[in-house]
């Protein structure tokens, strides 16, 4: 590519997926311009030498939100929108999100007080879920057997301090196999899934579920592809998890990570990335 | 070659770019590559309570 196009990557840190994309834009000729999450500042006035699309890798929702904001203040398109960021980085806005577009999601009741999350646990009934609203990897989520265990969890999230670990997502427990399923979505195509497996409840790759390529069903990669554009479309994984009841829709993730993807299904998916994030460059 | 600010073992660049993070192979601390040329490296910055996907 030879015509000055620029794609910009803003990144906390450099992991193999960020390797892969950058390999990938230089398989393709492209410039890529670097920002640095805790580096950067942004001014009011419009920089010069801007990229024509940033690619938002940061791994912290809290900058992803401003930094997205401020390169849409320039005029630069981001992947993805701030709007989807903002949107898909928080389960609480992700799920009222999802329900309001009519894709299946398990149980749910969300409760600002840690009294008010207790009758909201008694509402959803016990084994259930609590899950911070902002951030993952399956840190400080808990799955609650007891009304004493509740108790003593939602104390210590709230001696936490922040006001955001006063703020309770309380999810039904849903019975499914040891297994659930992970979608990437590009634009509005499902680039790749894969199963991942785990004896703990928690089935993130970060937390050593076992990944295994899988070919999804017309009925999921649609229910996929409805996810993402629920929350505004762009590069999301959506995840998903086979129920007694029909396929559930769990998390949208707007920074999603795909090493174990790759790993498990052979899909380019950084090419995807990049050649997705390309077009919305040139839009 | 530089070494692990934590155990001190020797450590390698392989092609790696600035930014990227890996584990020292010694110890297994998390290692971020500081500078390329010459090769320099940090312990890589802790995980925040927003982080995620």
């Amino acid at each position: 590519m030879s015509d000055g196009f620029r794609l910009g990557i803003f990144v906390t840190i450099i992991r193999p997926e960020e390797k892969g994309i950058l390999a990938a834009a230089d398989a393709r000729g492209i410039p890529v311009q670097r920002y640095d999450d805790g580096a950067v500042t942004f001014g009011l006035e419009r920089p010069e030498a801007l990229p024509d699309v940033l690619l938002n890798r940061s791994v912290s929702h809290t900058r992803s939100v401003y930094a997205t904001r401020c390169f849409a203040h320039y005029g630069v398109p981001t992947v993805n929108a701030p709007e989807v960021v903002e949107l898909a980085g928080d389960k609480i806005l992700a799920t009222l999100r999802l329900a309001e577009r009519g894709v299946p999601v398990p149980r749910t009741e969300i409760a600002l007080d840690a009294e008010a999350a207790m009758t909201a646990l008694d509402r959803i009934g016990y084994p259930a879920v609590l899950k911070p609203a902002v951030g993952s990897w399956g840190r400080l989520m808990a799955k609650v057997d007891t009304p004493e265990a509740a108790q003593q969890i939602l104390e210590h999230k709230v001696a936490l301090g922040a006001p955001i670990h006063s703020v309770f997502y309380v999810q039904e427990y849903v019975t499914k196999p040891d297994r659930d399923l992970r979608a990437f979505v590009v634009g509005s195509e499902v680039v790749a899934a894969m199963y991942r497996r785990s004896t703990e409840w928690r089935t993130n790759a970060a937390r050593g579920a076992v990944t295994e390529a899988a070919a999804l069903s017309p009925e999921l990669d649609e229910l996929a592809r409805r996810a993402a554009e629920a929350v505004g479309g762009g590069v999301l994984a959506v995840d998903m998890l086979e129920s007694p009841r029909g396929p559930l829709v769990l998390e949208v993730n707007p920074t999603p990570e795909f090493k174990a993807l790759t790993g498990a299904t052979g899909a380019d998916i950084a090419g995807r990335i990049v050649d997705y994030a390309v077009q919305v460059g040139r839009r | 070659m530089t070494q692990c600010p934590e155990c001190e073992a020797i450590v390698e660049s392989h092609d790696m770019v600035l930014g990227e993070v890996f584990p020292c192979p010694d110890c297994g601390t998390e290692l971020e590559v500081l500078g390329t040329d010459p090769f320099a490296v940090q312990p890589a910055p802790k995980e925040a309570e927003d982080w995620g996907e």
